[in-house]
């Protein structure tokens, strides 16, 4: 049963989208191969790639990540909450000591700022994992291999008449193998 | 398309030039994954005899903690006025060493140096590793470590709380966030790499652990501007967790008004002093990693020249902290202050004192030369005096300061370590070793996609 399950888990995704998938050996050919698209109005590909290449970045038109909007609301909640923690614990059970002030905010620091760290970082995880769409169990968009090897695949999902303009045009910029998916 | 057609990147910047200078141009991208999940295969009788070997040293230091719950804290060696011993030594010796895997990994991220790709996993598992080892230290230390969630701040019934004031309190908030943030950056470190190792992996067992740790990864576009936008912040904040960390452990000692600990010089001597330890025992691993693996090609002499000069430059640091030591001990007003810089070199333990300054700031010296750095036998028992005389450096302060309090009454009562302490350190060493030995044979220890990205890109050109 357990090998059954290993099985299942390692076997390719089933094909579901329609679309054509190129895939690329040069990094400026993909490069090209993206400009030219989105300039005939495929807004919607993705490309794979073992590294990223700012050249597929800037084809892409890609601007930052929202991730640290994420960040910075973790990392805000873990500074208030480290201090908050602390001038609550001192005010719900007072033990005065030498006369001195119930809310001592210098050792506070330390508590306030390891905790801004602690809550910023699992923001970071979360809200990368959000975005980037994980953790999933299979790959919801078509994969190959190579892409975590050498190889660079550019996915457009079109389908008809538009899926042989697209294969034409993805083998035009130099598309070393382009499989359609219709 | 074969090989031969691939012409490279010409315009190169200034950027590139960094990057590429350490990695032999018969890398490829192939060649490099290949190479990297060559280590992780069904392991050979060599790895069998030393994981058993190091399986029994632990099953040792077991018997040894077994024996201390059941008997008492008291089999340990520690006794009055030196009630911190061998256990807080390992603890911190322990968490220094796990300061150089966020140095390499987000430090010099940070700072783009490049080197530091092909050695950053090994001192990333380093660090989480030497956390977990370091984290049991204070439970041992207990006596009694069921009680060891009294540490933590819960809801509670009667309102108790742990004292926020304390540095011991500061410790657990600062060992528990360093320990999560290093786990958190390690493991997503490693998701491109798992999922090269779930495409590529030799047999079922390693792809299905590859496919577990890559979370479904697959180099979309938007996977990676979401990885890197969110691993900018991770080196963003590990950076000055690292330093606050150690510096938190060192207020352990330097809040106390004890003669030796009280002062502001601990928390940087501390931090170098971590760097100092760490980087040397990563050097330690690297060494017999490239050259049992044969991967001289990836990590190269001249990545572990660039770490030895960390230690020298630490190492220089921390013979800078222990000379201001003595000057303002000398300068300062406080004659139990003087006394005990005196007999830290001279007293009881004058060789714990000794062994300290010819570890880590005489024997170091040798780095000096170029042929010392590129010499990697010699570097290697370099490196393993710097770890000897780091740790005799923490138990230098610990031991030597609390035998010789203000009263004069306990001076001739003197620590002597136990064999229980004995068996719990070997173990400690056993214990670290042990996942680091599983580590290596499941998990990629070399960042395939960041070395990778040092590789110059396959570039047609064609006009």
């Amino acid at each position: 049963m357990i090998q059954k399950l290993v099985d299942r888990l390692l076997a390719p995704a089933p094909q579901k989208h329609a679309g054509v998938m190129g895939i690329f050996e040069y990094v400026d050919d993909a490069a090209a191969a993206v400009r030219a698209l989105r300039q005939v109005g495929h807004k919607d590909l993705s490309v794979y790639s073992p590294v990223p290449h700012h050249d597929l970045e800037h084809a892409l038109e890609q601007g930052p990540s929202l991730v640290r909007w994420v960040t910075f609301g973790g990392a805000t909640l873990g500074l208030t909450g480290g201090f908050s923690l602390c001038i609550y614990s001192v005010i719900s059970y007072p033990l005065v000591v030498g006369g001195k002030e119930l809310i001592s905010l210098p050792p506070f620091v330390v508590i306030g700022y390891e905790s801004m760290i602690l809550l910023g970082a699992l923001a970071n995880l979360m809200g990368m994992l959000a975005l980037a769409r994980l953790p999933q169990v299979k790959s919801k968009a078509p994969y190959d291999p190579r892409f975590s090897l050498d190889k660079i695949g550019i996915w457009v999902p079109c389908t008809g008449d538009d899926a042989a303009r697209v294969e034409k045009m993805l083998r035009g910029q130099g598309a070393e193998e382009v499989k359609v998916h219709a | 398309m074969s090989e031969e057609e691939i012409t490279y990147e010409t315009e190169m910047t200034a950027d590139d030039v960094g990057a590429t200078e350490h990695v032999p141009e018969t890398v490829t991208q192939k060649s490099l994954t290949a190479d990297c999940l060559r280590l992780i295969q069904r392991p050979g009788w060599l790895w069998w005899v030393v994981f058993l070997f190091d399986l029994a040293i632990l099953a040792v230091a077991m018997v040894a903690e077994r024996n201390q719950i059941v008997q008492g804290i008291g089999v340990a060696g520690h006794t009055r006025p030196v009630m911190w011993a061998s256990y807080v030594t390992n603890f911190v010796f322990w968490v220094g060493i796990a300061h150089c895997g966020t140095l390499v990994s987000a430090i010099l991220f940070l700072f783009r140096s490049h080197f530091r790709r092909a050695v950053y996993r090994v001192a990333e598992a380093m660090t989480v590793f030497g956390v977990m080892t370091a984290g049991l230290f204070p439970i041992i230390h207990l006596g009694r470590p069921w009680f060891a969630y009294w540490l933590f701040p819960y809801p509670h019934q009667r309102q108790l709380w742990p004292n926020f004031r304390s540095p011991l309190e500061w410790d657990v908030f600062a060992v528990s966030t360093y320990l999560t943030v290093s786990t958190i950056f390690f493991l997503v470190g490693i998701i491109p790499d798992a999922a090269a190792q779930r495409d590529h992996g030799a047999n079922r067992f390693y792809r299905l652990i590859g496919h577990i740790f890559s979370f479904g990864w697959t180099g979309a576009n938007h996977q990676w501007k979401h990885f890197y936008g969110a691993y900018l912040y991770f080196a963003a904040f590990a950076t000055p967790l690292v330093l606050s960390v150690h510096s938190v452990v060192s207020w352990d000692f330097a809040m106390a008004q004890v003669p030796g600990w009280h002062s502001t010089i601990f928390a940087p001597y501390f931090v170098a002093g971590a760097i100092f330890s760490g980087v040397a025992l990563v050097i330690n691993l690297l060494i017999p990693i490239r050259s049992v693996f044969k991967l001289e090609h990836i990590v190269t002499v001249d990545h572990i020249e660039k770490l030895s000069k960390l230690v020298l430059l630490t190492s220089t640091i921390v013979t800078y902290s222990y000379l201001v030591e003595i000057f303002s001990a000398w300068y300062g007003p406080s004659s139990n202050e003087r006394d005990m810089f005196v007999w830290r070199f001279f007293g009881h333990f004058w060789w714990a004192g000794w062994t300290m300054a010819t570890c880590n700031s005489f024997i170091p010296l040798l780095l000096w030369s170029k042929k010392v750095r590129r010499n990697l036998p010699l570097l290697f028992v370099i490196c393993l005096f710097v770890n000897v005389g780091m740790w005799f450096e923490r138990f230098v302060i610990i031991v030597s300061s609390l035998a010789r309090p203000f009263d004069p009454a306990p001076w001739g009562v003197n620590y002597k370590m136990s064999w229980t302490e004995g068996a719990i350190l070997a173990g400690s060493f056993a214990w670290f070793f042990m996942f680091f030995l599983i580590f290596i044979r499941v998990l990629p220890a070399f960042s395939l996609a960041e070395i990778k990205e040092t590789l110059r890109a396959p570039m047609r050109r064609k006009a």
